[in-house]
């Protein structure tokens, strides 16, 4: 099936494949992109060859984010328009019943002070006069006060570039340190595609066959969000093995095991510091579809 | 009274019988049928009247149409659930609320309205930055399928299936400080005083 297939649209391959070597700007040490014309060539003779398989591997990556687990802090414009809002909406409000017991309380506590007291034509207030609202509001602060939140921002935690609970008011996106053809590189955690199983699964055991394991992630659906192609260099090109395609496929962290010490060979890195780590071409197709939202 | 009509019934009478014993003998009245023809008498020479098994049934006709009348008439339009947020409560309206209005300078309502417009700059380059995001995201995947399909037609098959254990999808949102390891949440107890409505 997939013979007939890739004889119909071969001229569209190569059209697309000399576009793309033609737009990309990989001067990566290990992967390299041949010109156009060599790359029409060969696969000219492989359509002569009549192979039943593409000339390139297939790799299933998995692109693991772990959500915001706090609200980001307010920016500057943010903070004055709430401000305004506050200011606003306390304008056009009504006196509420707590506010109207404490004027009442600061009027008889005003007429007491005053020199022309006289207690009987207050009436019966008995319950009122032991507890003011000033005192309640005075006793619901003093409980706050012993409630002690975690801290929103740890400078130590923020720094570790391998725990999970570094820079809690973004997402985070995973790297791993895996060997490609003879070079350790910080990439996306990826394995090779298995006959009979579909990409999603090879995905799935890729994020299983990490050293850090007991990450708990949805996969959200069973298509690949963005796709990497690479041609290994000339020397190492075969007849079968062009190159490699590599699909990705987005993962949301449920849960981690907070137990789980955090390992030298991953990383978490915010959309902000991928570019560091990632080889540029590489890092250009990734970088779509990491949404920063 | 009753000696009057008896007097009047007797007059009929002795009138009716005068003037048909004038007319002869063959005249039957009702009132002086002989003994001898009391069985082909008028009243009892027709068939006698089925009442029995009419009745009932009328009577059934009738007790179904009042029933029906009865049900048009119970038939009122479910009450509407009034939407409470709709509804100013009269507590609001009292006078004694109204806050003592503070006058804004010219310079801070013109402040405000100034930081009004930033404010619609500010979102709607967030709204377009969030929109070319999601229309990258977009093309990327329309690629990576494109791709998928050059590769092999079965595996973009399994690629484009939906996946049924996705949803429910839940994620608990972001908080304003995160979660302490070991907290104890005091013990509360709350009555819940909000007004069901049913129709």
């Amino acid at each position: 099936m997939a013979a007939p297939c890739r004889r119909v649209v071969s001229r569209p391959v190569i059209q697309f494949l000399s576009s793309f070597s033609r737009t990309a700007v990989g001067k990566t040490g290990f992967r390299q992109f041949s010109s156009s014309s060599a790359c029409r060539v060969t696969l000219q003779t492989q359509d002569v060859m009549e192979r039943a398989t593409s000339p390139y591997s297939l790799v299933a990556a998995v692109c693991l984010q772990r959500l915001p687990v706090i609200s980001a802090d307010y920016k500057p414009i943010e903070q004055q328009f709430r401000d305004m809002m506050l200011q606003m909406e306390l304008e056009k409000s009504v006196l509420s019943d707590h506010e109207l017991r404490l004027l009442e309380d600061a009027e008889r506590l005003r007429r007491k002070l005053a020199d022309d007291y006289d207690s009987d034509e207050e009436g019966s207030h008995d319950d009122q006069e032991i507890v003011l609202a000033q005192d309640l509001e005075d006793s619901w602060e003093q409980k706050l006060k012993t409630f002690q939140p975690a801290p929103r921002v740890r400078d130590d935690l923020d720094k570790n570039l391998n725990s999970v609970e570094r820079c809690l008011a973004d997402s985070l996106v995973l790297l791993a340190e895996q060997q490609v053809g003879g070079e350790k590189i910080w990439l996306l955690p990826q394995t090779q595609w298995q006959e009979g199983e579909t990409l999603r699964q090879t995905a799935e055991r890729a994020l299983a066959s990490l050293p850090a394991a007991g990450f708990k992630a949805t996969f959200l659906g069973n298509a690949p969000c963005g796709v990497y192609k690479y041609k290994l260099p000339k020397a190492a090109r075969t007849e079968n093995s062009v190159g490699t395609k590599v699909f990705f496929f987005k993962a949301i962290l449920s849960d981690s095991s907070p137990s789980t010490a955090p390992n030298k060979s991953i990383m978490w890195l915010k959309k902000s510091e991928l570019e560091r780590y990632l080889k540029p071409a590489y890092f250009m197709k990734v970088n779509r579809f990491i949404l920063n939202l | 009274m009753s000696l009057a009509l008896s007097r009047c019934l007797w007059q009929v009478l002795s009138r009716q019988t005068a003037s048909l014993s004038l007319l002869g003998e063959n005249v039957r009245s009702p009132w002086f049928a002989p003994v001898m023809t009391l069985k082909t008498s008028v009243p009892l020479s027709a068939e006698p009247k089925k009442k029995k098994r009419v009745d009932p049934r009328r009577e059934l006709i009738m007790r179904e149409r009042l029933r029906k009348k009865l049900k048009k008439l119970e038939k009122v339009p479910p009450e509407l659930i009034p939407i409470e947020d709709f509804i100013t409560s009269t507590k609001c309206l009292d006078e004694a609320r109204t806050r003592s209005a503070a006058k804004l300078s010219f310079e801070e309502s013109e402040g405000r309205a100034l930081l009004l417009k930033e404010w619609c700059r500010y979102k709607q380059e967030q709204h377009m930055a969030e929109v070319q995001a999601i229309e990258s995201a977009l093309e990327a995947q329309r690629e990576a399928l494109e791709e998928l399909r050059i590769v092999s037609e079965e595996l973009y098959q399994a690629a484009l299936k939906p996946d049924p254990l996705l949803f429910p999808f839940t994620h608990e949102g972001p908080v304003h400080t995160p979660p302490q390891a070991k907290y104890e949440a005091p013990e509360g107890k709350y009555n819940d005083i909000t007004k069901v409505y049913t129709q």
